[in-house]
């Protein structure tokens, strides 16, 4: 058995603070955030970070500033990035029973191929795409901001790491049962990946949730924002309202750290599917 | 091909269907499209509903422009240099994950932590409210956030720091990056509020100080990177030879510390020195290529040990040198009063502001989350033996921790250098809007704003594709090296 310096307790209690003084440094600035977000204006530049009085009245006061239509903006994001889910993984899901449970030639040629667009830079197709919408009159709509993100070669990768791993004797059982390709697709594997799926659905809402650069340069009227650009807008029209401002961060951040902190176990396991290379 | 192949074929791409016609419209189509823009001088300015002139081929005018194109390269090199802060992150994660693979569940630590934490608790607390809502109170805030820190820490183990340190990586966006914007803020930010106040207490001590203490320690800290330097040239060539590293890695390796050392030379007053480390560390790397090595192995190997130690040693050896410019006439600044720096609205501050807010939300993002299950599978028997052996912590990490994850730190480092050479722009529209004078504008950045505000759609393609260039040799570097290591 090796020697330690130190007792295993009290290099327990060091490494706990060691730990902890980093988690501290990854949790002040939202700390900041919160207080800084319950101040008045007055308050913000001042040393103390504690608000005299708590200004809870700030939190309501984002939604009825003039201009700045939060709660719409709100709203706008959620109803896109749960279209962009929906629409992503069902298609990744097809896709990924193709790739995965069907044996057909050229398979896994295309597959790589598929793999291959996940290493291709966003920005490329950026210009043409937006010259598309403006083609097709879908500048500043819905369906442009939804369409172009509702397809993903990491959504099918994701799926198709886990379809593998679903024991082939199923879909023989299925054959000689009768069951048609889709009745195997729709009853029994779709079913059978329900974790694949919650993972991809909140990676994909997430991440939807904070895309900036297409809703940027799509989005013209300020209705339509979704809630990154809409804080953009917030920042660069009345930014120098720092309690408001960082009210209306934190709200759109909190639930993101809600969601992360309830679902971890399927966010970790879809960053190693997705991550450790099969 | 027979009745039946044709039918699974049809099979296969009808569940296919949706998302290649998803691939056609969105991704495939726009490519080529945008090649074939990248050829043409299709410019809004010139070719809209007023004007209408007929948009030419001018095949490759945009690439020649584009290498001659001042702003191009500066916000090229912007790329680069951000992207020096790729070592340190992934080095920051391995180190976090290192820390969250200990053993929590030692017997009596529990208790121990949980007394410590409600003690800190209580006397924070209590302070807190004896002090009232003062500017010391921040400071018993922040005691307090530790302490719950650490009394949840202590009770729900790994699980619970993980979480923590995943807050940065999993919430980067707008709102985060509005948030630093406003830490950073230069007149009455928090960083320089605390800044300010260290600095007011520290001044008079430093105007104290004589002239020659300080170029001292100002020679010190260069001598020290130098020798950073020296001694890693020294260990990539034992490593070499030894049969640790393949002679691609060591060429990666050397190129990469002699532009640490030409840069930090170029920075500070100690050229001379500097290039006389460079001399001598080229003849010996020379001698001993001559003399040729015992054992062999394949060119890349070691590739991920040669880039990320190099790159931490030069972003390392990077900011002694800039520390020790600063040191050199600390006592005449101290003298006239020490400001803060003004972070991302200074010109020479903003790239390391955005970088220092990346290292933040590096150190605990997928990356250590790759990295600990890679500390789970590397096998105990290696440790076992090493412990035999009389292994030191040091020697083990080196020797076995280090060398057993490289596969994860290569795959790491090319998603990490494809993100960075594509990343930058939510941080600079968010933060600087590419400011100041263009300090923070990186290619994405670049092409943003040729393609959607200056509107020269065939410039911007151009750069667009050169961008998709750099990021395709990436790519091909990771097929050329990477599937080794993946099948390991």
């Amino acid at each position: 058995m090796k020697k330690y310096i130190f007792s295993k307790t009290a290099r327990m209690l060091l490494l706990n603070i060691v730990l902890a003084i980093v988690a501290l440094s990854m949790v002040l600035p939202f700390t900041w955030m919160i207080l800084a977000s319950l101040k008045t204006l007055a308050e913000v530049g001042e040393d103390s970070w504690l608000p005299r009085v708590f200004q809870w009245g700030n939190y309501v006061e984002v939604f009825n500033i003039r201009g700045i239509m939060f709660g719409r903006w709100y709203w706008n994001s959620i109803f896109v990035a749960a279209w962009v889910t929906f629409l992503q993984v069902f298609t990744s899901s097809l896709a990924s029973f193709s790739f995965s449970r069907l044996q057909w030639k050229g398979r896994d040629q295309v597959f790589l191929m598929y793999l291959g667009t996940m290493m291709l830079p966003g920005l490329v197709m950026m210009i043409p795409n937006y010259q598309n919408m403006i083609k097709f009159g879908l500048i500043d709509s819905y369906p442009g901001l939804i369409l172009p993100a509702a397809f993903s070669a990491f959504g099918t990768f994701l799926m198709r790491q886990f379809m593998m791993n679903i024991p082939a004797s199923l879909d023989e059982a299925a054959e000689i049962d009768g069951a048609s390709k889709w009745q195997l697709y729709w009853d029994i594997i779709l079913p059978l990946s329900r974790p694949a799926i919650v993972t991809l659905t909140i990676f994909t809402f997430m991440g939807n949730c904070n895309t900036m650069f297409w809703p940027l340069v799509l989005m013209k009227s300020k209705d339509k924002f979704t809630l990154p650009i809409g804080i953009l807008a917030f920042d660069s029209s009345q930014g120098q309202q720092t309690n408001l401002l960082m009210a209306a961060a934190a709200m759109s951040v909190i639930p993101m750290i809600l969601v992360f902190i309830f679902m971890q176990k399927h966010l970790v396991k879809g960053i190693m599917l997705g991550g450790v290379k099969g | 091909m027979n009745r039946k192949e044709i039918r699974e074929i049809a099979t296969g791409l009808g569940f296919l269907l949706p998302n290649i016609l998803g691939f056609l419209a969105f991704t495939a189509v726009p490519l080529v499209i945008s090649l074939v823009m990248a050829f043409t001088d299709w410019n809004l300015e010139m070719h809209n509903m007023f004007k209408d002139n007929t948009v030419q081929f001018i095949w490759f005018d945009n690439f020649i422009k584009l290498f001659a194109d001042p702003d191009f390269i500066r916000y090229l090199s912007n790329t680069l240099f951000m992207m020096m802060g790729i070592p340190f992150g992934i080095a920051g994660s391995l180190f976090a994950a290192m820390l969250l693979n200990n053993d929590f569940k030692g017997g009596s630590k529990r208790i121990w932590g949980i007394c410590l934490a409600s003690v800190v608790l209580i006397i924070s607390i209590s302070a807190l409210m004896l002090a009232g809502m003062h500017a010391t109170a921040t400071m018993m805030l922040i005691t307090a956030v530790l302490g719950v820190i650490l009394l949840i820490g202590c009770a729900g183990g790994q699980t619970v720091y993980r979480t923590l340190f995943y807050f940065p990586h999993f919430t980067a966006g707008v709102s985060t990056y509005i948030l630093w914007k406003k830490l950073y803020s230069p007149e009455n930010g928090p960083i320089n509020n605390a800044l300010r106040k260290v600095l007011d207490s520290v001044s008079p001590f430093l105007a104290q100080m004589s002239d020659t203490t300080a170029h001292a320690i100002a020679n010190i800290m260069l001598i020290v990177a130098i020798a950073l330097i020296g001694y890693s040239f020294w260990r990539k060539i034992k490593h070499w030879l030894d049969g640790d590293c393949g002679s691609f890695s060591l060429a990666i390796s050397l190129a990469i510390l002699s532009i640490a050392l030409i840069l930090t030379s170029c920075w500070s007053r100690l050229t001379v020195p500097a290039l006389a480390v460079l001399a001598v560390a080229f003849i010996c790397t020379l001698v001993v290529l001559i003399r040729g090595r015992k054992y062999r192995c394949v060119l890349d190997y070691g590739l991920s040990d040669a880039v990320i130690i190099s790159g931490t040693i030069l972003v390392f050896s990077l900011i002694l040198a800039g520390l020790s410019n600063v040191i050199w006439d600390l006592p005449a600044q101290a003298t006239a009063g020490l400001t803060p720096p003004k972070w991302h609205a200074d010109y020479n501050w903003a790239k390391p502001a955005l970088m220092l807010m990346g290292f933040w939300g590096a150190i605990g993002s997928n990356n250590t989350l790759l990295y600990l299950a890679g500390l789970s599978g590397v096998s105990q028997e290696l440790y076992e033996a090493a412990d035999i052996d009389g292994a030191s912590p040091w020697q083990r990490f080196w020797s076995i921790t280090w060398p057993q994850l490289s596969n994860i730190t290569f795959f790491i480092l090319i998603m990490a250098v494809i993100g960075g050479l594509q990343g930058g722009f939510e941080m600079a529209k968010a933060m600087t809007n590419g400011g100041p004078a263009g300090a923070t504008t990186t290619l994405s950045y670049y092409i943003y704003i040729e393609g959607f505000s200056t509107g020269r759609l065939g410039y911007a393609s151009a750069v667009s594709w050169t961008l998709f260039a750099m990021v395709f040799l990436v790519t091909l570097f990771n097929w050329k090296f990477g599937n080794r290591y993946t099948n390991e």
